[in-house]
């Protein structure tokens, strides 16, 4: 008799409206992102690795292995977000709320270091800053004649440093959008009954922001764990090592099962404090900020601090956007960083093999591998831009359709987990999945296939964020008559919700693009030589003590990744609330 | 006559036969004549190299045998080893030829396992001793020693004895690269551990009595190299870091350190100063052969083959444009034909330690966990 129930039951499931399409989005998520992280814990516990968890853990060598990477790893973290959700969220306010000149300018210039590599500042800053300590090429300002101590030119300082320029952007864009739904109701209204600036701020901006806030600061902590490109190129000469790159040297010297065990570590690191901060704003959600009438028509008056705090935004704006991109550019031309602007040629860019510079380095535009690699990572731009808005589309659509029920909740929970895992431990685990075939998947190692899998599942919560504000735009009511019409959920995604949408997923597929072209903690496992790419060439350029050839290709990827992103701006630019005046 | 003419059929059969029941020749045997045609067909030729200078031979090769595209791939041979594995589990071979050298690993993990194959080039191989043809073939030997900056220490080298690096004169001056990274420098921590009594020698001249142990470290070897970590030695990138470091001029107490010899040969380029250290006690480092050898799975056998006859050098006395990039003081052909670079002690008086790979592989591991804790 149970048996009966649970046939109906089972039955009713299944004829359940839209319960093959859930399947399918559940089986994609769980080949894309849980498959892989359930190999590599599979294999930290097989007998091949028998006791790595303990020595990682518990042995004489775990302080060096994990705990001492860990207190850099997390000190970097907090300092970085704390540092980010700092100028962020002081952009944000000068921006959203205040009659600062320039709005414009440096609402879009704020969001323009996030589009420059991590890899790319921590260059300039080399370029800048690099003393003897370590021999080769010294940096323009000891080229100045200026001693540069060790603590300015390596490890914890311009690593954190590095971190906040990049990423402060991030904040910036988290908390704006936030700034912008306050109500100038409220604001008006406390103006009216005659509080002051300093009260408003605190009284009622702050406390609509604070989830903002917390994300801001979460999203930065987790970003700032798992970058591996600045540490790397900034940490390791004074032997700074953090979880990312700690994990990236065991894998790099075959030591694959200690790497595997820190890349879980990682990934619990970044779990616990995003998971943390979604506890502290869990309970405030429900602030009805959106009320659909108040414009924004009072601003702060910033009176005469307008052009000192002017002059304060624009200045972080232009050392972090445009000074690394001209140190980058100036040295790629110069034969010494140490005189940047001196003896200027195009050797690196354009010249011949010539045995007297850079043991017979020809110029980028010459080395076929750099060709190949424009080629290939521009390849990978468009080929995941399609992919992910493809499958965000999807999962999107089968969350905000068919909202009830275990599975739907399931591939919720699948999709967020990308945000925890760092890109080098995603990498690490697509080796281990793909690396030898499985199932019905041949072995990818070493192919274009796996880079795009690996790329989509990377980028999942987002794709899928994307994919759920552009179907939210689109009316229920509409997908509703069609289904009532008869027409299936795939014909629904493409007559109505794709069309009226094309701008938002355009956007959103820009978007992934330039996130993939500059990505180096993803793909640098997965590079193979036959297979290269543009940030990790210049990775290996500038750790092979190339940095000319290495600041050359990051100007490439530079210019494409600007260029896509100017582009996203102007179709996104009719839905940035916080730019109207 | 009929005797005679069947008889010799016989014989020529006898002699003939085997050879045209293989069908296939053999390719090993194939002069660079035979071997072009059909490298032209093929096309391509990756070759992963642990020096940078492949980039000077690409250009060469090129040039000399046009429609053969040669892809060098700069990687260290410990990244190598690792890339070689995962592609070996992945059933794929992106590299044709490997150029490396932490032989004790890729005797182990690479040759044994079946994951590259020895190829000699008949053209060279009644001049190279058999040592270095046996198990894989080694155009050279590449070193790891302790140099210094003959600007800033014009009198030579200001150690005289590998224990003056633990003592605080030198502390923070003593640059390398992390053992962890590189190969090399793994085996040439490993080479003081199996050297131990002759450091355990040195130390005694050095200090006026005998060495005494710090609890946990089992050898005088280790107890060198906690000594040197605890010295605040100095890890950089690569060895050409190491180079610079050490032999930039204008230094006024520049570093020393180990790094490659034959680095030397950028002294006028780079502006460097740098000289070997060969008076030391008990030895200046380690030397140890850079080996070539083919991938089991290659696509591109013939050009493979091809890559590594030109990467021997041509016939003349010092190699030739090919083997140019390599014929540099410090650098040790191991063809007995190639004439050791004027400008370098000579092998027989260089006095670094030849490395024993089968020894070396033994111990690495559990150095490597030394370092891993002196980090």
């Amino acid at each position: 008799m149970t048996i009966d129930i649970l046939r109906q039951r089972g039955r009713s499931l299944v004829r359940r409206p839209g319960f093959a399409l859930k399947l399918t989005a559940l089986g994609i998520v769980s080949v894309l992102v849980v498959f892989p992280l359930l190999k590599i814990l599979a294999f930290t516990v097989s007998d091949e690795a028998f006791g790595t968890w303990h020595e990682v853990l518990f042995s004489r060598l775990s302080y060096n292995l994990f705990w001492g990477p860990l207190q850099n790893t997390m000190l970097l973290g907090f300092a970085a977000a704390a540092g980010c959700v700092m100028i962020g969220g002081f952009l944000a306010w000068l921006v959203a709320m205040t009659d600062i000149p320039f709005r414009r300018t440096i609402g879009l210039m704020a969001t323009l270091p996030f589009m420059i590599p991590s890899f790319a500042t921590a260059l300039a800053w080399g370029s800048l800053f690099r003393n003897s300590r370590v021999g080769g090429h010294v940096g323009f300002i000891e080229g100045l004649g200026f001693a540069v101590p060790d603590w300015l030119a390596w490890g914890m300082t311009p690593t954190l440093v590095v971190l906040i320029a990049h990423y402060y952007s991030l904040a910036f864009s988290v908390i704006v959008a936030a700034l912008a739904t306050v109500n100038s109701d409220l604001v008006e209204a406390a103006q009216l009954a005659g509080a002051r600036r300093r009260r408003i701020l605190t009284g009622i901006v702050l406390p609509v922001v604070f989830p903002a806030v917390v994300a801001a600061a979460s999203l930065t902590f987790a970003s700032a764990v798992s970058n591996f490109a600045v540490p790397a190129l900034l940490g390791l000469p004074v032997r700074m090592q953090t979880l990312a790159t700690r994990l990236f040297g065991m894998i790099g010297i075959g030591q694959t099962a200690r790497g595997y065990v820190l890349a879980l570590l990682l990934i619990l690191v970044s779990a616990v404090f995003l998971w943390l901060g979604n506890q502290m704003i869990s309970g405030r959600r429900s602030y009805a900020t959106v009320t659909g009438k108040g414009g924004r028509s009072k601003r702060f008056q910033l009176g005469a601090a307008k052009y000192p705090l002017f002059a304060i935004a624009f200045g972080i704006c232009i050392v972090t956007t445009l000074v690394p991109v001209v140190i980058l550019f100036a040295s790629s031309l110069a034969p010494s960083s140490s005189a940047l602007f001196s003896d200027w040629n195009l050797h690196y860019w354009i010249g011949r093999s010539d045995a007297a510079i850079a043991q017979g380095q020809p110029g980028i535009w010459h080395n076929p591998n750099t060709l190949s690699a424009t080629a290939i990572t521009v390849g990978l731009g468009v080929a995941v831009a399609l992919t992910t808005t493809a499958v965000g589309l999807l999962v999107a659509f089968v969350l905000a359709r068919h909202r009830e029920g275990l599975i739907s909740a399931i591939i919720n929970q699948i999709t967020l987990i990308p945000l925890l895992v760092p890109g080098i431990a995603f990498g690490a685990a697509y080796i281990a999945l793909f690396g030898a075939g499985f199932g019905p998947f041949p072995a990818l190692y070493g192919t274009f296939v796996l880079l795009v899998i690996a790329a989509t599942a990377y980028l999942l919560p987002f794709s899928v964020q994307t994919g759920r504000a552009v179907i939210q735009q689109v009316s229920g009511d509409l997908d509703e008559s069609a289904r009532l019409t008869g027409a299936g959920a795939l014909r629904r995604l493409a007559a109505i919700i794709m069309p009226l949408a094309a701008r938002g997923l355009a956007n959103g597929a820009l978007i992934v693009f330039v996130k993939i072209i500059r990505d180096l903690s993803l793909v640098v496992l997965l590079f193979t030589p036959a297979m290269p790419l543009l940030s990790v060439l210049a990775y290996r350029y500038a750790s092979e003590g190339f940095p000319q050839f290495a600041n050359a290709i990051t100007v490439v990827v530079l210019v494409i990744s600007i260029a896509a992103t100017l582009l996203a701006n102007r179709l996104q630019s009719k839905s940035q609330p916080w730019l109207k005046d | 006559m009929k005797y005679v003419f069947w008889g010799g059929l016989a014989l020529v059969s006898a002699v003939f036969l085997p050879q045209l029941a293989t069908a296939e020749p053999d390719i090993d045997r194939m002069s660079v004549e035979e071997l072009l045609p059909l490298a032209q067909n093929e096309g391509r030729v990756t070759v992963y190299s642990f020096t940078s200078r492949i980039a000077r031979v690409e250009k060469e090769f090129e040039k000399t045998y046009p429609g053969v595209d040669l892809i060098p791939s700069d990687m260290s041979s410990t990244e190598q080893i690792a890339r070689l594995k995962t592609e070996a589990a992945a059933g794929i071979s992106n590299a044709d030829v490997v150029y490396l050298s932490d032989t004790p690993v890729v005797l182990t993990e690479l040759l044994e396992k079946g994951l590259i194959q020895n190829y000699v080039p008949p053209r060279v191989e009644d001049r190279m001793p058999n040592e270095f043809k046996v198990p894989l073939l080694a155009p050279r030997l590449s070193t790891k020693v302790l140099m210094y900056s003959k600007e800033a220490y014009p009198d030579g080298s200001p150690i005289k004895n590998l224990w003056q690096l633990t003592a605080k004169e030198w502390k923070g001056r003593v640059v390398m690269v992390d053992p962890l990274q590189r190969g090399d420098y793994l085996d040439l921590m490993t080479e003081f551990v199996l050297r131990s009594d002759e450091m355990a020698k040195a130390y005694q001249t050095q200090f006026g009595k005998p060495i005494e142990l710090d609890e946990g470290v089992d050898s005088v070897g280790a107890q060198f190299i906690v000594d040197l970590f605890e010295n605040d030695v100095v890890i950089v990138g690569s060895s050409d870091d190491v180079s610079a470091a050490i032999g930039r001029k204008g230094q006024k107490a520049p570093p020393v350190g180990f790094t490659t010899y034959s680095d030397m040969r950028d002294n006028e380029r780079e502006g460097w100063a740098l000289q070997v250290a060969n008076d030391v006690e008990p030895s200046n480092g380690i030397i140890f052969p850079a080996v070539l050898a083919i991938t089991t799975k290659t696509a591109h056998p013939a050009a493979a083959r091809l890559a590594i006859d030109f990467l021997m050098g041509d016939d003349s006395k010092n190699g030739g444009p090919s083997y140019a990039p390599f014929y540099v003081p410090g650098d040790y052909a191991a063809r007995t034909d190639i004439e050791s670079h004027p400008d370098a002690v000579p092998l027989k008086d260089l006095v670094s330690w030849r490395v024993d790979p089968a020894a070396t592989a033994k111990l690495r591991q559990s150095i490597g966990d030394l370092i891993l804790l002196l980090q």
